[in-house]
């Protein structure tokens, strides 16, 4: 592709993406104001009265016509500050980087590891296709797919940490050394188990696609190893949909891993914004419900660009 | 030559022991710090006093700050006794005029704030303390322990809310210093309880100069005169807490009132507050973390939560295993009511008509209360009926309720007054209309649980049930509004009086608290009676024609009062459950071999 089509077509990308946050801003303003509860009611404490209620809706602009609500909010995304939260009254931007940080301490590592050994696996079992080890891994995914993340966490928790003492049962420290290894480990751990299994199957079916194309009987033929043939033809060909996979789980890191943080009390965004929707805490859910669309939406824009790098056959149009 | 051998030996042994005192400063200097673990069952949310509204975060302004009195750790009922006042308040004027007089020599923890090295507690900022929970700007949860109560205060708000400005500088009639360390309150009416008002853990005094420096971002600067300041501070996950350098000299010094209690003061009588050097906050939300955690040690304090209560108990002691390994078990009953509400102007139920008291009252009476304490409080929780919770002023043991479960009475009740049953067995009202019952609960399991004890109840009776679930946030703004229909609601005690109780039911607190939208001149006047009156037996005796008439004309059943269970360590150290401070860390010590890393 030319660099003038290139560039219109990262403009026509980035003109898309505008209009989808547009339309995510508005719709989480019109569900925050349709089922999203009424704050004020809360905040302004038990024994309130009708007045403390007003002020409380007066002082958090909650008394404003909805039009200028509205703006208001286009305004904070524009700028990327979006006050306080109302419920802690620490700055929401202080709130998302401060949690991000455990969070991304818990996810990034579990993503990486999960792709990394869900492709091993699901080579090796692609290598060995219809023998009793693919159908040992078939069975032990199915398993444990069907069981809940829940089960794995309550189990594990109790027997690995609490029984056994592998493992702190809960905790976490503002060092990165001393979480990654030490608090990290069994929630990192846990997490794997449950998403492991589908990923292998899925990238196994990836994989097995392409083991069946001509290019690959072709290099057989021309006597490559086939150690060459699964490594360099078949991954590479087979790369588009993995990347497509992992891409999509990216924007997840920014909302955590909620049952993970909530059991081993890992102060993460995902636990922050599931006390924020229970607070009705609208600031905090304005913000993340945005950054999740942008990481979305850019996301979406590095995984075109990456099927262009990895294929140079695939036309951006 | 004798002399000088004396000399020499004296010399000697002057040298030995200045050694062994060097050889103790030097043990005592490398003493291990005592720290205290505590969970948190949820996030703290900022510590300014004003803005606080939830337990936790009281429970950690309880140790940074100091309001004019507190409760006596050790007495019960819950008594008030000075903190920051050097005594009880005068109370003059029937109730209307309280003199309070400062500790002299209280000081703030160091603050860049300060420009003087060490910053001492006057009257002024009491005045100013009192002044921010009217601000609009700070919009104060607990605002209702002044609203409408201190001369000159309210109009102070009122002039803000126009302006945009509270007016800090100009005196208010209500609260005129009478010199650095006296301070005069003036109330508009009598009101006996306005010392328990100043016993909150939101009361604790603030410096203007911290508050002007650090605003908009007060909650995360709290410097007050409490035992402990804040340390590290990992926000949502790990509070720390140190002891504060500026703290006075204070001694543990506690009377028994039972003989449990005397082992507490055996183990710390003439103990330095706080002799725990640091107190260790972590947020764990997950009941079965903390409860893991407590078991291996992590945690030194744990409040049993319901689901594991039959876990950790046998009957009302704590199980074997636990009890050989020195743990310790505290129980009592908490200052706080579950209660069931009709709302009275629902077209359905409410009403005065005698058939319509009738419903009402076959409805409370179809209800098990036992199975409710068995289902729902696993057992943790004791049949109250009276308003007025255990350990709360006001509270009558004796008081025998209309309402006990009685399917049967019910059913004659429903008969009698032409609630005849349908072909599908369900009943329909009088006239013939269906009768159908809409019982509101939130989302949670918890909640689901509760709709089928009510249905079981209301089946009982013929009664058809309707779940109504709704959000919390939802819950509490329809219940202002009068349109939730029937729901069992709680109260906590913020301060152990009964007015605390009883005001839940006051005409003019509908659309406030009063959930169950009941006005009724009687009950209003009666109650208004009781606001005159200290504690009494006098005031008893209304509040017992209060709580009867409730009953009567169907508008509440009081049903379970919770109990809670509180295991310590065995290396924790003069622990005593309190029903209304939210925390206690000052009061206690940590066996000096744990803190070392040994068994106690």
């Amino acid at each position: 592709m030319t660099h003038p089509g290139m560039a219109m077509f990262l403009l026509r990308r980035l003109l898309h993406a505008l209009l989808t946050l547009l339309g995510v801003v508005f719709l989480v303003f019109v569900l925050f104001n349709w089922v999203g509860g009424d704050p004020a009611t809360l905040l302004a404490g038990k024994m309130a009265s009708a007045e403390d209620i007003a002020n409380v809706r007066h002082q958090l602009g909650l008394d404003l016509p909805l039009g200028s609500q509205f703006l208001l909010f286009l305004e904070q995304v524009v700028r990327g500050d979006y006050g306080e939260s109302w419920a802690t009254h620490e700055r929401v931007s202080t709130i998302f980087w401060t949690r991000l940080g455990p969070s991304l301490t818990l996810l990034l590592p579990l993503l990486l590891l999960q792709t990394l050994l869900s492709l091993a696996v699901a080579l090796l079992v692609a290598a060995w296709r219809g023998s009793w080890l693919d159908q040992g891994v078939r069975v032990v995914s199915t398993v444990a797919m069907s069981i809940s993340l829940l089960v794995y966490i309550i189990v594990g928790q109790y027997w690995l940490a609490y029984v056994w003492g592998w493992f702190p049962v809960k905790g976490w420290s503002d060092s990165l050394g001393t979480n990654l290894s030490t608090y990290a480990v069994l929630p990192i751990l846990l997490g794997l188990m449950v998403s492991i299994a589908p990923s292998v199957r899925l990238y196994r079916s990836f994989l097995l696609d392409e083991i069946d194309q001509d290019f690959v009987r072709t290099a057989r033929a021309k006597g490559l190893s086939e150690t060459r043939i699964l490594w360099v033809h078949v991954l590479r060909n087979a790369a588009i949909p993995i990347v497509t996979d992992v891409l999509m789980g990216l924007p997840g890191l920014l909302t955590g891993a909620f049952l993970l943080e909530h059991f081993f009390a890992i102060p993460g965004i995902g636990r922050e914004v599931i006390m924020a929707v229970e607070r009705s805490d609208f600031p905090l859910i304005k913000a993340t419900t945005v950054y999740v669309a942008l990481a979305t939406l850019l996301t979406n824009l590095l995984g075109d660009l990456l099927y262009r790098w990895l294929d140079p056959r695939v036309r951006l149009e | 030559m004798k002399g000088r051998l004396g000399i020499r030996i004296r010399s000697i042994v002057r040298r030995s022991m200045l050694g062994y005192g060097l050889m103790l400063c030097l043990v005592a200097a490398a003493a291990p710090p005592k720290v205290l673990h505590v969970a948190l069952g949820s996030a703290e949310t900022g510590f300014d006093p004003v803005m606080t509204s939830d337990l936790n975060t009281a429970a950690i302004e309880q140790q940074l700050f100091e309001s004019l009195l507190t409760y006596d750790y050790l007495a019960r009922p819950a008594k008030l006794v000075p903190r920051l006042a050097a005594a009880m308040p005068e109370v003059q004027e029937g109730g209307k005029l309280w003199i309070f007089t400062l500790k002299r020599g209280v000081w703030f923890a160091p603050d860049a704030a300060f420009t003087e090295p060490r910053r001492e507690v006057t009257s002024a900022d009491v005045v100013y303390t009192l002044m921010r929970f009217m601000d609009p700007k700070n919009r104060s949860p607990y605002k209702f322990l002044l609203d409408g109560k201190i001369v000159g205060l309210d109009e102070r708000a009122e002039m803000a809310r126009r302006t945009g400005h509270f007016d800090y500088d100009t005196p208010v009639a209500g609260l005129q210093m009478l010199d650095r360390y006296r301070l005069a309150i003036r109330l508009k009416a009598t009101d006996y309880n306005f010392g328990h008002a100043m016993a909150q853990p939101m009361m604790g005094v603030v410096a203007r100069e911290v508050i002007e420096k650090y605003a908009g971002d007060t909650a995360s600067h709290p410097v007050g005169t409490g035992p402990y300041r804040l340390g590290r501070w990992m926000r949502g996950a790990r509070i720390q807490l140190l002891k504060n350098p500026n703290f006075r000299q204070e001694r543990w010094h506690f009377t028994a009132t039972n003989e449990q209690d005397q082992r507490l003061v055996r183990e710390m009588e003439g103990k330095p507050i706080p002799s725990i050097d640091e107190i260790d906050l972590q947020v764990v939300e997950e009941p079965q973390s903390a409860w893991l955690s407590f078991g291996k040690g992590e945690l030194d304090i744990l409040g049993i939560p319901a689901q594991f209560a039959p876990l950790a108990l046998e009957g009302d002691r704590l199980r074997g295993d636990w009890r050989a390994r020195g743990i310790r078990l505290e129980r009592s009953v908490d200052p706080s009511i579950a209660y069931y509400f009709i709302n009275q102007e629902d077209p359905v139920l409410g009403g005065q008509g005698a058939d319509k008291v009738a419903l009402r009252r076959a409805i409370f009476l179809a209800i098990d209360d036992a199975e409710m304490i068995r289902v729902m409080a696993k057992g943790q929780a004791i049949r109250n009926a009276y308003p007025i919770p255990p350990g709360v002023a006001g509270y009558d043991p004796g008081y025998r309720s209309l309402l006990n479960f009685n399917p049967w009475l019910a059913n004659r009740l429903l008969d009698a007054y032409g609630y005849r049953r349908g072909r599908d067995g369900y009943r329909q009202l009088p006239g013939g209309g269906e009768l159908a019952l809409h019982y509101t609960t939130g989302l949670s399991s918890q909640d689901r649980e509760l709709d089928e004890v009510m249905k079981k109840s209301l089946d009982r009776i013929g009664l058809r049930f309707i779940s109504d679930k709704r959000k919390f946030p939802d819950i509490i703004r329809a219940e202002r509004q009068c349109l939730i229909q029937f729901r069992l609601s709680g109260w906590v005690a913020d301060y152990p009086d009964g007015d605390n109780f009883m005001q839940l039911w006051y005409g003019p607190h509908t659309h406030e608290n009063n959930a169950s939208c009941y006005r009724d001149a009687t009950w209003d006047r009666l109650y208004e009676a009781t606001l005159t009156l200290p504690d009494s037996p006098q005031r008893d005796a209304l509040y017992h024609r209060l709580a009867r008439r409730l009953e009567l004309q169907g508008v509440t059943k009081v049903s379970t009062s919770p109990v809670r269970n509180v295991l310590s360590q065995p290396w924790v150290m003069g622990f005593k459950v309190h029903p209304i401070l939210p925390s206690v860390w000052a009061y206690l010590d940590i066996a000096a071999e744990h803190a070392a890393g040994r068994a106690p």
